[in-house]
Order: C-alpha cells, then sequence, then structure tokens
C-alpha cells in the first residue's frame, strides 16, 4: 500500500507541475482538480482502493509532464485578461 | 545524344550552387522577417494589449462561450499525439501494423464513444461532425423510407431545420412545431401533429442557445407508440447530462467532440440496430463504417473523441456540481445589481452551463461591442453575424427587443470563479453605461410603460 508521505509527495508534485501550466484555466484547472481529488480519496482504508487511487494519480501526473512541454512551447505571447490587474 | 545529356546534367550541377546561394538569401530574409513579427508582438506584449479588426483588448479574453466550442482537454491532446506523429497509419489498411494499431485505436474509442450513451459499439458511426450527423440523419431516414412528412420544432439548429427545408423542396412535408415559452416542446402538440405518414421525428435534447432540456423520454414514448423513428440531435446532450439511448428510445442520434473538450472535425451518429434503423448514405465511395460514411477514418481525431467521452462519463458528477455552482453565482451577481434581467428558456429544464439572459433597455450590439474582454455571443456562433434577432427566442415568444439583447453565458470545466465574477462586474458596468446613455431607461424610472406608447410614423 502507498505510504501517506508516499501520497502527499504525489500530490504535491501534481500541484508544483499543474502551477507551470501557461494557460490561465488549465492551471486554474488542475490545482482545483488535484486538491478534490486528493480530498475525495482521503478516508480509503482499503489496500488495493488506496494503490488504484495512488497508481490514478501517478498517470494523471504523467499526463501532466508530457502535455506541459507542448503548452510552454506554444504558450501565447498575450496573457489572459485575469492575469492582469483591471484599471 | 548521351553525352549531350550528360553535359546539361553537368552545367545544371555546376551552377547549384548560384541557385543555393541565392536560396540562402531567401531564408535569411525570411528569418529577418520572422524576427520582426517577433519583435511586434513583443512590443504589444509589452503594453500588455492586442489589436485585432480595429478593437483594443488588453489581454486574451476569459472565455465564457462554452456552446460554440469548449478547449481541448489536455488529456485529450495527450491521448491524441501519438496518432499525429508515429502511429500514422490509414486504419483500412489490413496488410500491415500500421493500419492494424490505428484499426485497434479507432475501435476502443468507438466503445468509449458507445459506453457514453449506453449503446452497442457496432451502433456508432464517426462522421466529420454533429452537421453532418443531423444532415445524414433527417436525409437518410426519410430517402430509405417511403413517408412523406417530418416533424421538427422551431428551435432547432440551422442544420436540422435546412435539411428539412431540402427535403420540402423533394416534396416532403415538415411540421415546425411551435414551442412553450419556456422553450419545452408541448407534447400534445406533438401527438396531435402525427399523421400516418409521418416518416420521422427530429427533436434536440438540449438547445444549443437556450440550454433547455426537453422531455426526451416522453418524446421517445410517443414515437414509440406511433412506430415512428425518433432523431435527437445530442450534441450539446453528450457528457453534460446523462444520455441513455435505451431511456430515451431514440432510433438515430447525433453527437459531436468539440462540445465535449475534444477535437474540432470529428461526431458521430448512433443507429439503432433493434430494431434497425436504415438510412440512406449521404456520402458513397470505400464503403467504410459499413458502407454508411465512407471515406477513410480520422485516427487521432476519434481517438481525441473517444478520449474526450471517456473523461466526460468519469468527470460528469464533478463538473456538474461545479458548473451549477458557478451558474448561480453568475445569475445572483447579476440579478444583485441589475433590473431587468431576464432568463431565457426555463430555468428547471436546463443545462446548468448555459445561461442565456436578456438586459431591457439596452441595445445588444453595442453590449458586446463593450464586453470586449468577455468572450460571449448572443446566441449560435453560425447566426452571429447576422444583425437579426434568434429565431430561437423569437420561437420563444419573446419580444423584438428583450430578443436583440441576449448575451448566453456558457460555462464549462476550465471556467473559475474568478472568471465569472470578473463577467459580472464587466457586464454590470456595460449595462449601467448604456442605460445611463437611453432615453428609454430614464422613460421607465420616471414611471412611463414604454409598451403603452405611440411612437409617431413620419
Amino acid at each position: 500500500m502507498a505510504s501517506r508521505i508516499q501520497v502527499l509527495s504525489l500530490c504535491r508534485a501534481l500541484l508544483r507541475a499543474g502551477r507551470k501550466f501557461p494557460d490561465y484555466n488549465i492551471r486554474a484547472y488542475t490545482k482545483r482538480r488535484t486538491l478534490d481529488g486528493f480530498r475525495m480519496n482521503k478516508n480509503l482504508t482499503d489496500p488495493s482502493k488506496v494503490n488504484e487511487a495512488y497508481a490514478e494519480a501517478k498517470t494523471q501526473l504523467e499526463v501532466v509532464e508530457r502535455v506541459l512541454m507542448s503548452y510552454l512551447a506554444y504558450a501565447p505571447k498575450t496573457k489572459n485578461i485575469m492575469e492582469i490587474k483591471l484599471h | 545524344m548521351a553525352s549531350k545529356v550528360i553535359s546539361t546534367t553537368i552545367r545544371r550541377a555546376l551552377t547549384k550552387p548560384h541557385g543555393a546561394v541565392s536560396r540562402r538569401h531567401h531564408l535569411s530574409t525570411a528569418a529577418a522577417a520572422a524576427t520582426t513579427s517577433t519583435a511586434t508582438a513583443v512590443d504589444s506584449y509589452a503594453d500588455e494589449s492586442i489589436m485585432m479588426k480595429g478593437v483594443r483588448i488588453s489581454g486574451r479574453p476569459l472565455y465564457l462561450d462554452m456552446q460554440a466550442t469548449t478547449p481541448v482537454d489536455p488529456r485529450v491532446y495527450d491521448a491524441m499525439a501519438p496518432y499525429l506523429l508515429q502511429n500514422y497509419g490509414n486504419p483500412h489498411s489490413r496488410t500491415h501494423l500500421y493500419g492494424w494499431e490505428a484499426e485497434n485505436a479507432i475501435e476502443i474509442a468507438r466503445i468509449q464513444v458507445a459506453k457514453l450513451i449506453g449503446a452497442s459499439p457496432k451502433e456508432i458511426i464517426f462522421m466529420s461532425g454533429a452537421t453532418e450527423a443531423n444532415n445524414h440523419a433527417v436525409k437518410g431516414v426519410m430517402h430509405f423510407y417511403k413517408k412523406k412528412h417530418v416533424i421538427t420544432t422551431q428551435t432547432e439548429h440551422k442544420c436540422v431545420l435546412d435539411s428539412c427545408r431540402h427535403l420540402q423542396q423533394e416534396g416532403f412535408e415538415i411540421t415546425y412545431l411551435p414551442v412553450k415559452t419556456d422553450g419545452l416542446v408541448d407534447l400534445d402538440m406533438l401527438r396531435e401533429a402525427i399523421r400516418p405518414d409521418t416518416g420521422l421525428v427530429s427533436i434536440m435534447a438540449v438547445n444549443n442557445e437556450i440550454g433547455v432540456v426537453q422531455p426526451m423520454e416522453e418524446i421517445g414514448r410517443i414515437c414509440k407508440e406511433h412506430k415512428i423513428p425518433f432523431h435527437t440531435d445530442a450534441a450539446q446532450a453528450i457528457g453534460k447530462i446523462p444520455v441513455d439511448v435505451d431511456k430515451w428510445n431514440v432510433s438515430v442520434m447525433s453527437m459531436s467532440a468539440h462540445k465535449i473538450y475534444g477535437p474540432k472535425g470529428v461526431g458521430a451518429l448512433y443507429e439503432r440496430r433493434r430494431p434497425k434503423i436504415r438510412l440512406e448514405p449521404l456520402i458513397n465511395g470505400g464503403g467504410q463504417e459499413r458502407g454508411q460514411r465512407s471515406g477513410t477514418l480520422p485516427t487521432h481525431q476519434i481517438v481525441g473523441f473517444g478520449a474526450a467521452c471517456d473523461i466526460a462519463m468519469k468527470e460528469m458528477e464533478y463538473d456538474e456540481k461545479w458548473i451549477k455552482g458557478l451558474q448561480e453565482r453568475l445569475l445572483n451577481g447579476i440579478r444583485e445589481k441589475l433590473d431587468g434581467v431576464v432568463v431565457n428558456g426555463s430555468m428547471e429544464s436546463r443545462y446548468a452551463g448555459n445561461l442565456n439572459l436578456s438586459f431591457a433597455y439596452v441595445e445588444g450590439e453595442s453590449l458586446l461591442m463593450g464586453l470586449k474582454e468577455v468572450a460571449v455571443s448572443s446566441g449560435s456562433a453560425c447566426t452571429s453575424a447576422s444583425l437579426e434577432p434568434s429565431y430561437v427566442l423569437r420561437a420563444l415568444g419573446v419580444d423584438e427587443d428583450m430578443a436583440h439583447t441576449s448575451i448566453r453565458f456558457g460555462i464549462g470545466r476550465f471556467t473559475t470563479e474568478e472568471e465569472i465574477d470578473r463577467a459580472i462586474e464587466l457586464t454590470v458596468k456595460q449595462v449601467e453605461k448604456l442605460r445611463e446613455m437611453s432615453p428609454l431607461y430614464e422613460m421607465v424610472k420616471e414611471g412611463i410603460d414604454i409598451k403603452n406608447i405611440q411612437w409617431s410614423q413620419h
């Protein structure tokens, strides 16, 4: 079974990778989905269920790491309006 | 003769360096042009604004037009990428690995799409999108069975209405059912409209402009009683509300990928096998998709569609809760600060990601022009080029002035609370500004009922 430390470090890794998205909406979604996903499974005790959730999160981290490269390569030149202070 | 050929080749080869030099020179100009263009882009980035179509916008607008299209989900993009890179085989090639791996990918996607709507994979026919699927369904069913009458509604998408018009020219008869003021179909009227020669009932599940959800199960039951094929355009429904082809009793159903965070240019048609519905194909050729839709299947797009369906199925509950919360936040936020705001279409039977609002006493085009930092539209993207008020709102019996001022807010998976708050702030500011200038609003505040004014004629 994945230990508490392993789970928390995976959560942190996902949050850290998600912060690098240049797209405002994807960045916000990754953060919200990661936190909600880990919270949803907070009370899992069945080892097989825990391992399943851990493996699922791990594949998600791999997806983030892969697509992040493309997002960074094709980042738009202008910022999203939400990243600019309203005059 | 032979020596002459050789000498010309040699001469050509010798003159080549010259050509190469000029080509390199050409390349360097291209590179120089590219640097200048990036330089200007950086300049515009510096003052944080974009100039396009004569409008200056300070940044990329916040996107609230999810009914027009949705951004591609990163997970969908991840699934698609290998099929744009090394797995480029033609899925119909039977003689090598490239073809086999592409075919496998398509069959997996077919299962994913079928699972989302409770169908069998054999009932899914991939197409270029919901427009093609709708054309294929309406024309295909009517051309195959020798019946003369089609029932549809006045609020259907343009591609269904235009297919019906096309059939009318061929001699078919069409009944365009009116809708109630909340946008829903009157089931008694539907029953009355059915004739012995009715060959198809086509009613969309979720409206693209006002987001109302039709009573699909009841309509399906009526069609079953009368043994009439039932077609539904579910482009705005799949992945957003629970869809079950058996519960709805649909015979044919159109779907699209780019409304559920998939790629554009791909969709599918569900065709029931038990009892079997038969359609005359629109496109003839190599006989792909069991002869229903010839043409090589776009592997990467279909893989993306499948992935989008798979994610939509897993995330439906989570997304719905989020979107519902944002819809309430948006409506309450605007209602708190503005009066004379009307929601178009039923509020009870509605997909939460669509909020179509009309603002009294302002002019719609000026409102949209003033809201350049919010990407919204007045209605369907297909008809937003015209200044005519939406035919959907007119079918609901919305007054001309209110139909002109409608704005469709589309909320989706990637919309944030901060975006909703900013949209409220900008909309309220713009509406207040326009109302300040409007003599009509002044008169209303003084207590004059503008509906009773006799405007003098010249």
